[in-house]
């Protein structure tokens, strides 16, 4: 007969461990790789960074470009603000009144009095040679054409006209601003002879 | 527990921080809203919407080759605002490497700005001064880009400008009776006037924000108004032709001392003129020495009697009904009585002459022509003279245009009736006559005359295109035969030797018609003489006039111009020559 009074000797209980134990949940593979990765939070930071910075050196060239629209808009009214007045001067000088003026004082006449026409068909002459009368002066001195613009004019034609005579000036219309052109001393004869025909081939 | 203590306090901590945040900006807003809201507001009142106008230029008449007969251009006031005037003002001076400010007086400022501008000391001290408190005084009005630089170039902080559009002619009194001008209203007469609605422009407006310092801010621009800039005007005359006519025709009425002269030429295959030119005619640019009648355009606005430049008309008119033919027997007295009293008179006295149609022409017999015109009832007549264009206003609508006066043919008196054949008691301008020449120099069929060749507006449409259907008024032989017997006024007739053009054949007629003062005739005359070239085909045709010369009272006085405008004419327009020799009309029988 066995001792069945025997009693198993009573460990003592365990005494409690001082502190809890860290305990950490293992995770699984499936939640390792459900877990927010670091590397995406620092993509979507940078990116956002990225386009803060885009727009904000975006905006720094646009103010500059400001600046730059700015100073080129103010050349560009200046330039256009002289290319109109050299214009308005060209047309000035273009002026029928300043062309016969430079014309005539530089000697030249025209040949209302005396045309001669050349038949290119067969080289004929039509007309006679004549010297240039009065009708070769179409200004000579009184412009019934007037403009008044002229006056502020510099042109060849004044350095070489003579002494304005006031009596030159007709009347009714002031001959502004030009000096009436010296009558040359001699009358230039439009041909020496008959014009030479051409020799066609 | 205390995890859910730490996300608690993590929590509390967050909000802690966005509460401060939101704090923050809270209190500046109400820094900004309430507290400094008057000097900000006080501050950005002007700097926040500047409103610009966009300027659009009126546009520009043009001649036919392009030439600028009336161009808009920019000048520019010169302002000043009283207000901020100190009694001297800083300027920088630069010397060598040195940059000095030196305090300059307002006197000397003073005297800058009126070398500069060529006003006097006077009136520029007294702009500045009339009024201290105001902001804008007017220093000097409408001066050009020269005159503004230099002002600029003064810096001084007190003077501004503004660009004031404005209008030039540069080619002065050159088709000025055409072009017309403009005043401070506006445009005043020619065709500144009437085709405003082609030339006039609106200026538009914008809106942008600026910056501070004054920069506009990039995409704030809004266009609250668009501009649209006026179209060319393009005119059917020559402007260098028109300026050789206009010399040409004032110095011979200064000559012979007429009160007024025309010139009208046309081309025969379009009715566009080439020139027409008024004696007085006006500067556009010196408007304060132009005389009171010489504003418009006489060649259009200024009725007269003809007279025997009628004469190609009548016969023409009795070609086609029929009636004669140019070698048509006429028995020519030296006077016609008339029933009732009265009698015609032709202008040289003579016997009995057995003239033709064409001696009739020739030697402008009002006799013979009187006689002629028998064979024609008055109101087939008149119909013929209305057909040629008379008694109504010509295509071009010109502003002021007249159309003459044809009357009816019940006021008709017996002289009336003999009167109006060779082109007295009837009036008409001398547009009217161009254009009833322009139809015998094209086989009878009258084209509207045309001034405007055509309106561009900026965007490349051309409106205000002329007309071109024409009007039957003789038939092509009846126009030819006409040309042919003037053209022996120019072969045969007494002034053959200032009319003749070597190598052209020139066809013309002269005409020297008394004027009608108070129900009587008197001493003063119109002298013409209207013609075309080359007369086997005629391509242009020149009408010439003098009112009221002193000197010499014929047509002889309009001959020689006559032919110088012919001569220009066929250089400027490169006329063919003529190749045939001119047919001889038997001029008596």
């Amino acid at each position: 007969m066995s001792n069945l009074a025997y009693a198993a000797p009573q460990r003592p209980a365990r005494p409690e461990a001082p502190q809890p134990r860290h305990i950490e949940v293992a995770p699984t593979r499936s939640q390792r790789r459900s877990r927010p990765k670091v590397f995406y939070a620092l993509v979507t930071v940078g990116a956002l960074f990225a386009l803060f910075m885009a727009q904000l050196l975006l905006s720094i060239v646009l103010a500059d470009g400001a600046y730059q629209i700015s100073g080129l808009r103010v050349e560009q009214r200046d330039l256009s603000r002289q290319e109109q007045a050299l214009g308005e001067e060209l047309d000035l000088l273009k002026s029928p009144q300043n062309l016969a003026k430079t014309a005539e004082s530089l000697g030249m006449v025209i040949s209302s009095d005396t045309p001669m026409f050349l038949r290119l068909s067969d080289g004929k002459v039509l007309g006679s040679a004549g010297a240039a009368g009065d009708g070769s002066k179409l200004v000579g001195g009184k412009s019934f054409v007037p403009n008044a613009l002229l006056s502020g004019l510099a042109t060849a034609g004044s350095a070489s006209a003579g002494a304005a005579t006031a009596a030159d000036t007709p009347d009714q219309e002031p001959d502004s601003g030009a000096p009436s052109i010296e009558k040359p001393a001699s009358n230039v004869a439009s041909t020496p002879g008959t014009l030479p025909s051409p020799v066609t081939r | 527990m205390d995890n859910s203590r730490k996300t608690r306090r993590r929590i509390a901590a967050s909000i802690l921080g966005i509460l401060l945040v939101v704090g923050l900006f809270v209190g500046r807003l109400v820094d900004i809203q309430v507290v400094r809201a008057e000097e900000l507001n006080t501050e950005s009142l002007g700097k926040r919407s500047i409103t610009v106008t966009d300027y659009a230029a009126r546009g520009s008449i043009v001649d036919t080759n392009g030439v600028v007969l009336a161009g808009s251009v920019d000048r520019y006031d010169i302002t000043a605002s009283p207000r901020v005037i100190e009694s001297t003002f800083a300027r920088k001076v630069v010397d060598g490497k040195k940059t000095t400010t030196i305090k300059v007086p307002f006197a000397q400022g003073v005297a800058e700005l009126a070398e500069a501008t060529g006003e006097s000391e006077e009136d520029v001290r007294a702009a500045l001064t009339a009024d201290p408190t105001s902001n804008h005084a007017y220093i000097a009005k409408k001066k050009t880009l020269k005159v503004l630089l230099a002002v600029q170039a003064l810096k001084i902080p007190w003077v501004y400008s503004e660009v004031v559009p404005s209008r030039t002619y540069p080619n002065g009194a050159v088709a000025a009776n055409l072009v017309g001008f403009m005043g401070k209203d506006g445009a005043q007469t020619g065709l500144e006037l009437t085709q405003d609605s082609c030339l006039s422009n609106t200026n538009g407006s914008s809106v942008y924000e600026r910056g501070s310092d004054g920069v506009r801010i990039p995409g704030s621009t809004v266009t609250t108004k668009a501009s649209k800039a006026g179209g060319t005007l393009k005119l059917t005359v020559d402007s260098d032709f028109n300026y050789y006519v206009q010399q040409v025709v004032g110095k011979r009425a200064k000559e012979l001392g007429a009160d007024w002269a025309t010139a009208v030429v046309v081309r025969v295959e379009d009715a566009h003129l080439m020139a027409v030119v008024d004696y007085p005619t006006v500067d556009p640019n010196n408007l304060n020495a132009a005389k009171r009648g010489a504003l418009g355009s006489l060649a259009f606005s200024t009725p007269y009697e003809p007279g025997s430049t009628m004469k190609p008309l009548t016969a023409a008119s009795l070609i086609d009904a029929g009636k004669i033919t140019q070698t048509t027997h006429v028995v020519t007295p030296g006077r016609l009585a008339v029933e009732g009293g009265g009698s015609i008179k032709d202008s040289f006295v003579h016997g009995t002459i057995n003239y033709t149609t064409g001696g009739v022409i020739t030697n402008s017999s009002n006799i013979g022509i009187s006689l002629l015109s028998k064979k024609l009832g008055v109101d087939d007549r008149r119909d013929y003279l209305l057909k040629f264009g008379l008694d109504q206003k010509t295509a071009v609508g010109f502003n002021g245009e007249s159309g003459g006066d044809v009357p009816e043919t019940s006021r008709w008196d017996n002289i009336t009736k003999y009167a109006i054949s060779f082109g007295q008691g009837m009036t008409t301008t001398s547009a009217q006559v161009a254009s009833a020449y322009q139809a015998l120099g094209n086989d009878g069929v009258r084209l509207p005359l045309t001034l405007v060749e055509g309106c561009e507006m900026p965007d490349g449409t051309v409106t205000e295109l002329p007309d071109t259907e024409g009007v039957r008024v003789v038939s092509e032989s009846a126009a030819k035969q006409t040309v042919q017997m003037m053209e022996n006024v120019v072969t045969q007739g007494w002034l053959s030797a200032d009319l003749k053009i070597p190598g052209y054949r020139v066809a013309a007629k002269t005409g020297t018609a008394q004027i009608e003062e108070k129900g009587v005739y008197g001493d003063d005359y119109v002298i013409s003489v209207a013609g075309m070239v080359p007369a086997e085909n005629p391509e242009y045709v020149v009408v010439l006039t003098f009112g009221k010369p002193d000197t010499i009272k014929s047509s002889s006085a309009a001959a020689p111009t006559f032919t110088k405008i012919m001569t220009q004419l066929i250089k400027t327009f490169k006329v063919t020559p003529s190749t045939k020799p001119a047919p001889n009309i038997p001029q008596t029988w």
